[in-house]
Parts: C-alpha cells; sequence; structure tokens
C-alpha cells in the first residue's frame, strides 16, 4: 500500500510536468513542409502560369512517383538506425534486366499487361537479391551498414553498366504509353504508386512490423532483449529496401520504354531519396520519423527540381538549391534534438 | 525459506568468459519463489555476466539452468521470458522513442482482432490502457502512457521499466542496478516495488552497490568476486561492515 503512495506522489507531478510534446513539434514540422510546398507551386505558378496545368501535374506526379518509393525504402531502413545507400542503382541494375528479359517478349507477344507484369517480378526479383546481399553483410558480416550498401552501390552500378553495355536496354515504347494514359493526372503506373505507398504506411505506422522497426533504430538493445529477432528484422528491411528500388526501375523502364543502366547514377537517386526522408524530418540516427514527412520532403524535392527547370534555371543551380533545403532540414533536425537533450 | 521447497531457479556450476577474461567461475546457486536475493561484488565481478546467462542475453560456456524443475536451455531472451523470467538491464532495456505503452508491450504487442490482427495490425488502444493497468498494480501511475519515453526523467523511466517486469514475471525479476542515479527517495520506491514483488510470490535478484539498500529488502546475500561466489548467507549475517569486507576480500 505504502508503494502505491510513494510512486503516485513521486512520478505523477513530473510526469504531468511541462516537457514540450516531440510529437507536437513533429506534427509542426509536417505543417510547414507543407506551407512550403503550396508556397513552391504559387511561387512557380506566378513565375510561369503553364505550370499550374494539367499536363505539368501529370509529369510531376510522375517524377514524384519516381523518388517515393526509394524515399520509403531508405525510411524503412534509416528508421531502424541504418542506411541504404544503393537504392538508386540497384533501381538501375533491376530496370536493365527486367528491360533484358522482357525484350524477347516484347518482340513476340503483344499482351504488354503480361509482359510488364513479368518485368515487375523480374525487377523485384533483383532488388531482392542486391538487398539480401547488403543484409548478409550487415548481419552475418557484422559490416556497418554504409560500407554494405557501399558495396551494393558499386556492385549494382556496375552491373548495370556491364549488363547493358553502357546504353539503354530493350526497346518498348508501348510501355511508355502507359505512363500517360490513366485517370485524370494520375496515369496507371502513378496510381499503382501511390497505392504502394498506403499501404506502406500502414505497415510502417500501425502494424507490429513497423514498431519493431522504431524499436530497432530507438534502442537496438531494449528490442533485443525484448524478444524482437533483430537480425532477422533488419535482414527484411534490406530486402524490402531492394524490392523497392527494383520496383521504381521498373516504373523508370515503363516511363522512358527502356532499361537505363545510369537511371539510378546520373539522377543521383540514392542521394534525392535520403535528401526527401531527412526533408521530411526522419531522424537519421532512428526511431523516429513519420511516412507524411517523407512523402512531404519527396514532393517539396520533385516541385523545386521540376519547377526550377520550367523557369529555366540550369540544372546546376537546382543541386545547389537541394543541397540548401537538406542542410537546413538537417540543421532543424539537430536543432531539435538538442533541445529535447536539454530537457 | 524452508529447504524441502521446491527452487524456482537453480544454477549448477555456471561459467563463462568473454575470450580471455573469465567472467564467471562455477557459479551454484538455489532461488525461492517469495525470496528477494541480493547479488553483489565489486565492479567486474560478473553481476551483469550472471544476469545475462539467467536471462538469456548470453548463453553460459558450462553449467546447468533449472527453472522451476527443468533444466533449461535459452536461445534468445524470448526464451527466458515465456519462462517466466523478466529483467531490468544495467543498460535501459526501453526504447526512447516509443511511447510507455509501447514499451510496455514491446515484445508482446497486442494485434487487432480478425483479419487486421492477422495482417499485424497493432490495438494501440488496448496497449495504452493495458499499460496503465499493469503498472498501477506495481503501484506506478502514469496520467499519459502515450508520452513517449524519451520525454520522461531518469527514475520515471527506471519505474516504467520496473514496473514492466514485474508486471510480466511469472517466476523470476532481475534487477541489476535499479536504483543507480536515482534519488533518495526514488530509491525507497524502488526498494518498496521489491517487496511488492516478494508479496506476490516472485523470486528477486537485486543487484546493487548501495549495500544499506540491499541490506534493507533483501533475505539472502550472494557475494560474487572476480567471477566466484564467495559466500551465499542469510542477510541477517551480514552487516555493512562485514558484507564490505567480504566484496574486497580484506575479511572473512
Ligand atoms: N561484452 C563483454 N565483452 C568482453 N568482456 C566483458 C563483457 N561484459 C563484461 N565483460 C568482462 O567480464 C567481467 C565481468 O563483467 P560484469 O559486467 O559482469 O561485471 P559486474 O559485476 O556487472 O560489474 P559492475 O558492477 O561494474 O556492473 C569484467 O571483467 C568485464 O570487463
Ligand atoms: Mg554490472
Amino acid at each position: 500500500m505504502s508503494t502505491q503512495e510513494g510512486l503516485q506522489g513521486e512520478v505523477m507531478p513530473s510526469f504531468m510536468g511541462g516537457v514540450p510534446k516531440p510529437s507536437s513539434i513533429l506534427k509542426n514540422q509536417r505543417f510547414v513542409l507543407f506551407i512550403l510546398l503550396v508556397a513552391l507551386v504559387v511561387f512557380f505558378s506566378l513565375k510561369n502560369s503553364q505550370f499550374f496545368a494539367v499536363a505539368e501535374f501529370q509529369s510531376l506526379l510522375i517524377d514524384f512517383s519516381a523518388l517515393i518509393l526509394i524515399a520509403i525504402a531508405e525510411t524503412f531502413v534509416i528508421t531502424t538506425g541504418g542506411i541504404d545507400l544503393a537504392v538508386g542503382t540497384t533501381g538501375a541494375l533491376a530496370g536493365v534486366v527486367a528491360a533484358h528479359m522482357m525484350q524477347p517478349m516484347v518482340t513476340s507477344h503483344n499482351n504488354q499487361a503480361l509482359i510488364l507484369l513479368f518485368g515487375t517480378l523480374v525487377a523485384m526479383l533483383v532488388g531482392a537479391i542486391v538487398g539480401a546481399v547488403a543484409a548478409l553483410l550487415i548481419t552475418v558480416f557484422n559490416l556497418v551498414p554504409f560500407v554494405a550498401t557501399l558495396v551494393t552501390y558499386s556492385a549494382g552500378a556496375g552491373l548495370a553498366l556491364v549488363f547493358s553495355g553502357g546504353a539503354p536496354v530493350g526497346f518498348n515504347p508501348e510501355a511508355s504509353t502507359w505512363s500517360t494514359t490513366g485517370i485524370w493526372i494520375f496515369s496507371w503506373p502513378v496510381m499503382i504508386v501511390i497505392g504502394l505507398v498506403a499501404i506502406l504506411g500502414l505497415v510502417l505506422h500501425l502494424t507490429r512490423y513497423g514498431r519493431y522497426n522504431f524499436a530497432i533504430g530507438s534502442n537496438q538493445f531494449a528490442a533485443r532483449v525484448a524478444g524482437i529477432n533483430v537480425r532477422r528484422h533488419v535482414s527484411s528491411v534490406y530486402v524490402l529496401s531492394g524490392v523497392l528500388a527494383g520496383l521504381t526501375g521498373m516504373f523508370l523502364y515503363i516511363r522512358a520504354g527502356s532499361g537505363s543502366p545510369i537511371a539510378g547514377v546520373t539522377n543521383s537517386a540514392n542521394l534525392e531519396a535520403i535528401a526527401a526522408v531527412v526533408i521530411g524530418g526522419v531522424s537519421l540516427v532512428g526511431g523516429v520519423g513519420r511516412l507524411s514527412g517523407v512523402i512531404l520532403g519527396a514532393a517539396i524535392l520533385t516541385v523545386v527540381s521540376d519547377g526550377l527547370i520550367f523557369i529555366n534555371v540550369p540544372p546546376t543551380w537546382i543541386q545547389v538549391v537541394i543541397a540548401g533545403l537538406i542542410a537546413l532540414a538537417a540543421v532543424i533536425q539537430t536543432l531539435r534534438r538538442g533541445q529535447r537533450r536539454t530537457t | 525459506m524452508s529447504s524441502e521447497a521446491k527452487p524456482v531457479l537453480e544454477l549448477q556450476n555456471i561459467s563463462k568468459s568473454y575470450g580471455s577474461v573469465q567472467a564467471l567461475t562455477d557459479v551454484s546457486f538455489k532461488a525461492y519463489a517469495g525470496e528477494v536475493i541480493g547479488l553483489v561484488g565489486d565492479n567486474g565481478a560478473g553481476k551483469s555476466t550472471l544476469i545475462k546467462v539467467i536471462s538469456g542475453a548470453h548463453p553460459q560456456d558450462e553449467g546447468r539452468l533449472i527453472v522451476d524443475g527443468q533444466e533449461r536451455h535459452w536461445k534468445s531472451p524470448h526464451d527466458a521470458m515465456n519462462a517466466g523470467i523478466e529483467t531490468l538491464y544495467q543498460e535501459s532495456g526501453l526504447a526512447p522513442d516509443l511511447t510507455i505503452g509501447s514499451n510496455i508491450y514491446l515484445g508482446r504487442e497486442i494485434e487487432r482482432k480478425g483479419l487486421l490482427g492477422k495482417l499485424g495490425f497493432l490495438n494501440q488502444k488496448a496497449m495504452e490502457a493495458g499499460a496503465i493497468k499493469h503498472l498501477e498494480n506495481v503501484g506506478i501511475t502514469v496520467p499519459a502512457t502515450k508520452r513517449t519515453v524519451s520525454e520522461l526523467s531518469g527514475g520515471q523511466r527506471q519505474a516504467v521499466a520496473i514496473g514492466r517486469a514485474v508486471a510480466w514475471a511469472k517466476h523470476v525479476i532481475i534487477l541489476d542496478e535499479p536504483t543507480n542515479h536515482l534519488g533518495a527517495r526514488q530509491s525507497q520506491e524502488v526498494l518498496n516495488v521489491i517487496k511488492a514483488a516478494r508479496e506476490q510470490g516472485l523470486c528477486v535478484l537485486f543487484i546493487s552497490h548501495t549495500l544499506p539498500h540491499v541490506l534493507e529488502v533483501t533475505d539472502r546475500i550472494i557475494v560474487l568476486r572476480l567471477g566466484e561466489v564467495v559466500k551465499d548467507a542469510p542477510t541477517s549475517d551480514f552487516t555493512v561492515e562485514s558484507l564490505l569486507g567480504t566484496i574486497t576480500g580484506l575479511t572473512v
């Protein structure tokens, strides 16, 4: 009985004390991102009224879709406290291999849906294999994720070039018509990506899988002693990341009508994915993040890079602007973490 | 403790080394339900290593571990948890970015009913409500289990961690320096929770460097020195001075 009184007396008042709620700060940040996104759209539309048009939104959505899946892949990895440097190049490799495998079918069949479904499965498989290699290096050979995925990054970029001879693989112009047909501003592949984003959001925030993701990123020891199979979970996260990268490779194939070995490298998709995550407020040390933030981060990146092109800013400057965005987001993150420590 | 009663936990000749460091040598003892055992020893004596063996965090190299009359081989801490052994480690066992409720249920999540549950969807409401109940059962009141642990003070975190251990333990609860970094008053509350756990019929292994705490709350004290048990006797046999002497090896 006395224990009841004691802990109540001590714990309750300080529990109620004036600690700022990080959740409200997080919500705030997503609100700020949303305002920024709207402001950017308004800015570019004012600069050039043709920016605010169905055709432009259609192409914005396509570019957004090419980024969001690898950004989500990165989110799953980073919230566990890891990093995947290879998402872009894995996508390129998967696209090239899938294009190569689809090519005989393209010339002999004409059921595009079937061909693309086959290609999608191939791309997912290639991505899964690359992810499994990273997972093996990390969980069995105890490499840090940075080094392990540097290996898969280099290997993926190299293999994509070897496999393709440096030129786009396969030619399937009919595939690219898929990315211009659909409903209103949503083409078919874009709709599939949006559906996947919704599912992945539910998985990350409402399921046991997502819970373990955050638990591991927050305190790996705590996760392990709570009975979570950390090794298995971390492995699965890198495989998932590879699969999502593979799907992105397939998406790029459909958009271009061929598989490009440099899709992931020249667009520096690896870095853009990480940038979207950082701008979206996901903690790089793991344990904290909301997918809605990452969606906003990816949307902002897309609008900035497309918008700057639209108003004829040289591409070299776009990199600088994105760098500024990343720096800003990272500084905000560091300030917030510092604030939490002192409380 | 009557010696006819069946021990709830028995260690026979447990040894363990980390590479060239021999952390435990031939450790044997029995522990009974409703008994609080103090595990003391100098820094590096092997206390944490011993409890990691009992809790399945690290396997022993040699020796037998018998729980509730059955020899057990843990493959992971999960096995020990399933067998009713809960542990509060010296390192924090809480995930600071998760809510209090999520931490109480970490590794034991409640899923939703039906198809959603089969798909792994969690019933967060039920866990938050259950967490409040579990903590209140051991005398800890938390008005907001939706807060993340990172928002709590050290003492509050410790209260949550101990509450979780007592809530789930069926046989043994192991507390590795639970009063470390706590003020006098919060330490006293931890000792009260230990007494409450004893009243619930749990066996408590209490590790601490604060000897007056050990003398106050335990029934029996086991002294480790350089990985070996050098004394295992009822608490009433010790004073602070004699206990200190046994730990350092300057008397006996
Ligand atoms: N993970 C590890 N790797 C290598 N050696 C270790 C490890 N953990 C503990 N040791 C060594 O094993 C011995 C026993 O350590 P242990 O942590 O069990 O001591 P302890 O009694 O808990 O000490 P303290 O009171 O400081 O917590 C020490 O010599 C320590 O250096
Ligand atoms: Mg210790």
